[in-house]
């Protein structure tokens, strides 16, 4: 063994020597084979205390270094800097915690100083089986995939523009616009999505760093953060595949609606007096709200949560549009009676109230219904409601507007299994966190916005692809290098007997098989070292450097010694 | 020449993301924080809707991030004077108050509070707990690093001069009784506030007995008791020190006063009772609520395992609290127009999120808009939710309306992104003028 290591005890002012004695730990310390010097001093995470580690790894001409102090969360980092300052390999010191695990547990000072000592001795038997560990730098493109033509998209495009890249656009419709561009006025402000959104349209077709590419499908996604590889190719046509290369891509392929027919009870045969929002939506624009007889309808019944319970969430917009379509259909004709069927009114953003009160005020009658149910006969529709408490009513209307739930777009699945992303139980995307990662996914570099992850509102969904523009630009720079994790996974070629356990537990899909060799392999790049793999693995085939057996096993005996 | 820097304003969620992925794009930030640590009210929670998950241990490696970024230059116990300039040119004037403990001697180990002879109710615990003149707000605050209230410090009031217990028992030489406040100029090319919300006072709603009552407490108080952190550790205790057997929690307090809703608390108030349930399994939950907003993937099963844990939970058409032998009495007419009592050993208050008292001045400051409720005002009607009247000055989080944390922190990141773009040399002058 030629190990030279020296170990370090931090004073910590007098957190330290007032529970642990630590003459007695480095007389105890200093004789353990390998170790060349153990010193003390007063505080260590301090200017003179970082000066003096720095100096004496140097003037000892240290080969590994063991700390104790603190907390790893509070100075790890702190010292693995003075490491790499004075020539040492970072990963090649180890920070033993015997203030907070020793000195700050026990009360008696016998103990506290034993504790301290194990934990020292385990933390430099540890230290001999480190490894070297160096940081890798990997070029990085960075233009941008986005998918989705939608208000979600456009923003997307529109935020990354302008800023030394090149943003792709690809839509699988002919024409950019998305579900919004099928709206009639917007809520609360009655602008018209026309004159809203078109306007955004138009720059995104005018920017030069923007390529809009409409009617293909992205067919194709290999690679990770700044390096992933896409094909798409024509609607329909698999003969010309275009292959293009970007360092990020957003996912901004919106929702679809529940279909409807499961409450228009006439067996497929469609009656013109019922329609869904979307179809109501255009009747707005068109500036034909008429029923079966061409006539105005004189009594509307708006139904709000339509396959709700069954899903099993609420879609946070339909309240409000439903009363956006109260407020249209009072201003064509003030004696139209408008009913609203709903469950729990959704009303989450500051001036939605205002907005419900102003219906309220209109005239617009608001009944709580759980589940109220159509009958549709020879063009007369029938709304049966409860009235709680076991009783119902029923009434007929002219006209009936369906708020269907929104459910994930047609694409999600496809897109999430090339990908390798995670869906949640709704079958829309899943977040990696959804409390403070709303737009990241598993997978770094492929970011989801708008609908596609939920349902949402115009104004969140804009916000949403300005959140994913925003993690694109602050973290893939033209001109910076990436530098993957370094306490990654790696499988041993040898052991591996390739029954790809670990394809199935790795949640960033950092593990590809490869086919020729019949084993598994990690891809350093995006192997973020959660060790799911490690501890997966039937024949211990995969180690995670930094956390390999003999450096855990050396600790762990140590300690129960 | 635009400055690429940014002044962040509020050290809570928002303006954490915000300063963390500005600071990753190679900007220097400004944080501005009128407290003495940083974390803003998540902070605060012991854990969070829907995955329960403990929002303190959640934030606290971001809080170390901000800590430890040397881009990010944080300025506690501060608050903003005026700005001058336009965008790409602020010039900004920062109060910043004397801390009296030196940030880089100290090392947190607390042995200045138990000298300091004075002890006040403490604000951060909602008056539950106390502090010492100098300490703390609660155990795990970021920076570790006490602050001495010079309002009530005997040394700073006037009340015993030559005061210096605090001092004498430090070992590090971190107590600076000379530090004095500061002004100063800071010169960014942004600005993105991120100052929060405020909670409704309860003391106008009289017919809930408030602050009258015993055991009568509001969503923040339960908060500070639920939390492990927190003044009792996470005990639930009545003032009496028993337990509560039944429990009421009244959503909406305020709502019709404010005249909105304020999108989070049927959430959080269900997260109180699954705690309860969880903490008193035979205990009997109530949630008295109006409509249940529980928008999104993920709410509305929260609820239903709420209901199916066996909380009941009550629709209300008016509700009103009165003192019954020291206990509550909730007299609720349900929306369906039967009355129901319910004898409850405690009551939480969902109190309505209102715009933070100093907005009126912050906006005056900052030259731009407050709505017809008193939040800031964005652009969202104009499709553009994160950025104000005045080009250059964003708003993102609770001072813009109340929102949940994963919808501020994805405002940060937008307004972010937004400053990344418009402080982009490389953008062409075409997207400059496009608003």
């Amino acid at each position: 063994m030629n190990e030279k290591i020296g170990v370090y005890v931090c004073e910590c002012g007098p957190n330290i020597p007032d529970r642990i004695d630590i003459d007695k730990v480095l007389a105890e310390v200093s004789v353990i084979d390998g170790v060349k010097t153990a010193k003390k001093f007063g505080l260590l995470c301090s200017p003179d205390g970082k000066n003096f580690l720095e100096e004496d790894i140097k003037k000892e001409e240290l080969t590994h270094a063991v700390i104790a102090a603190c907390s790893p969360r509070d100075h790890e980092q702190t010292f693995m800097t003075v490491a790499v300052k004075a020539g040492l390999n970072p990963y090649l010191t180890q920070l033993v915690n015997i203030r907070e695990q020793c000195a700050w547990i026990y009360s008696d000072k016998q103990e506290a100083t034993r504790m301290a000592i194990k934990s020292i001795r385990a933390g430099i038997s540890r230290v001999k089986h480190h490894l070297s560990l160096t940081k890798k730098e990997l070029e990085m493109n960075p233009d941008v995939l986005v998918i989705g033509g939608g208000v979600a998209g456009v923003e997307a495009c529109l935020s990354l523009a302008g800023t030394g890249r090149r943003i792709y656009l690809v839509e699988k419709a002919e024409e950019l616009g998305g579900t919004v561009s099928k709206l009639g006025a917007l809520i609360p402000h009655q602008g018209t999505a026309v004159d809203l959104f078109g306007e955004k349209i138009d720059r995104v077709r005018a920017q030069d760093d923007i390529e809009v590419i409409t009617g293909h499908d992205v067919t194709s996604a290999r690679g990770f953060l700044g390096n992933f590889e896409i094909e798409i190719e024509p609607q329909g046509d698999s003969s010309e595949i275009r292959n293009l290369q970007v360092g990020a891509v957003v996912i901004a392929t919106g929702f679809g609606l529940l279909s409807s027919e499961h409450l228009d009870t006439n067996n497929g045969e469609k009656n013109p007096n019922i329609v869904s929002a979307l179809e109501f939506e255009s009747m707005l624009a068109q500036n034909a709200v008429v029923g079966k007889d061409g006539k105005p309808p004189r009594s509307v019944a708006l139904i709000h949560c339509v396959g709700r319970a069954e899903l099993g969430y609420c879609s946070k917009v339909c309240c409000l549009y439903m009363i956006k379509y109260a407020h249209h259909l009072k201003s064509m004709d003030a004696s139209t009676k408008v009913t609203s069927f709903y469950t729990d009114l959704c009303l989450p953003d500051k001036s939605d109230q205002a907005y419900y009160d102003e219906a309220v005020k209109q005239g617009i009658r608001f009944l709580r219904s759980d589940a109220p149910s159509i009958q549709s006969a020879e063009g007369q529709v029938t709304v049966e409601y409860s009235t709680g408490g076991g009783k119902s009513a029923s009434e007929k209307f002219d006209l009936v507007v369906l708020a269907p739930a929104m459910v994930p777009g047609e694409d999600t699945a496809r897109l999430a299994d090339m990908f390798n992303l995670p869906l949640d139980d709704t079958g829309f995307f899943k977040e990696i966190h959804m409390m403070l990662d709303p737009v990241a996914t598993p997978i770094e570099g492929v970011f989801v916005t708008g609908c596609a992850m939920g349902p949402r509102n115009i104004p969140e969904t804009i916000t949403q692809s300005q959140a994913a523009a925003g993690k694109i630009l602050g973290s893939l720079i033209p001109g910076r290098k990436l530098e993957p994790e370094v306490k990654v996974s790696e499988v041993r070629a040898d052991f591996c007997t390739g029954c790809q356990t670990c394809l199935t537990v790795c949640f960033y899909a950092a593990i590809s098989f490869d086919e020729s060799r019949g084993i598994s392999v990690v891809n350093e790049a995006i192997c973020r070292g959660c060790g799911s793999c490690v501890g997966s693995c039937p024949s211990g085939a995969i180690r995670a450097k930094h956390f390999t057996y003999p450096q855990i096993y050396r600790e762990v005996l140590e300690i129960l010694s | 020449m635009k400055n690429p820097n940014v002044l962040v304003i509020g050290s809570g969620v928002a303006g954490m993301e915000a300063s963390l992925l500005l600071a990753e794009a190679g900007r220097e930030v400004h944080l501005i924080e009128k407290d003495s640590l940083i974390g803003g009210q998540t902070i605060k929670f012991e854990e969070v809707y829907p995955n329960m998950e403990c929002a303190t241990c959640m934030v606290a490696p971001r809080q170390q991030e901000i800590l430890q970024k040397d881009t990010i230059r944080l300025h506690l116990l501060s608050e903003i004077k005026e700005v001058k300039g336009s965008a790409g040119d602020f010039t900004v004037t920062v109060k910043k108050r004397a801390r009296y403990v030196n940030l880089v001697n100290c090392i947190g180990c607390g042995a200045c509070y138990e000298p300091c002879p004075v002890s006040l109710p403490n604000l951060f615990e909602e008056s539950l707990g106390e502090i010492k003149a100098v300490g703390v707000a609660c155990p795990g605050a970021l920076p570790n690093v006490p602050f001495i209230d010079p309002e009530h410090c005997l040394r700073f009031n006037g009340k015993k001069k030559d005061c210096q217990a605090c001092q004498d028992a430090c070992m590090f030489d971190a107590i600076d009784y000379t530090e004095q406040d500061q002004t100063l100029e800071l010169k960014v090319g942004a600005i993105l506030v991120a100052t929060g919300f405020d909670m409704y006072d309860l003391n106008q709603l009289p017919q809930y007995g408030y602050g009258k009552i015993p055991n009568v407490l509001s969503a923040m108080e339960f908060e500070r008791l639920f939390a492990a952190n927190g003044p009792t550790q996470g005990e639930i205790k009545m003032k009496d020190g028993g337990t509560p057997n039944s429990i009421g929690i009244v959503h909406c307090a305020g709502r019709n006063e404010c005249g909105y809703c304020s999108a989070v608390c049927c959430m959080y108030s269900t997260k109180f009772g699954y705690f309860l349930k969880h903490k008193f399994h035979d205990a009997d939950v109530r949630s008295f609520h109006t409509d249940l907003c529980v928008p999104g993937k993920a709410n509305q099963k929260f609820i239903q395992g709420a209901i199916d844990s066996g909380i009941r939970f009550i629709r209300f058409a008016d509700i009103s609290i009165e003192g019954k032998n020291g206990k509550s009495a909730i007299h609720c007419t349900r929306d369906d127009g039967g009355k129901e009592t319910f004898e409850a050993d405690m009551v939480i208050l969902s109190p309505a999120m209102i715009p933070r008292k100093d907005t009126a001045t912050l906006a005056e400051i900052l030259g731009i808009h407050r709505d017809k409720l008193g939040f800031l005002a964005s652009r969202a009607e104009n499709l553009s939710p994160v950025e104000t009247e005045k080009e250059g000055i964003f708003v993102t989080g609770c001072a813009e309306g109340p929102k949940d944390i994963p919808e501020s922190i994805a405002q940060a990141q937008a307004a972010a992104g937004r400053i990344l773009a418009l402080l982009d040399e490389s953008r062409s002058a075409v997207q400059n003028d496009q608003g």
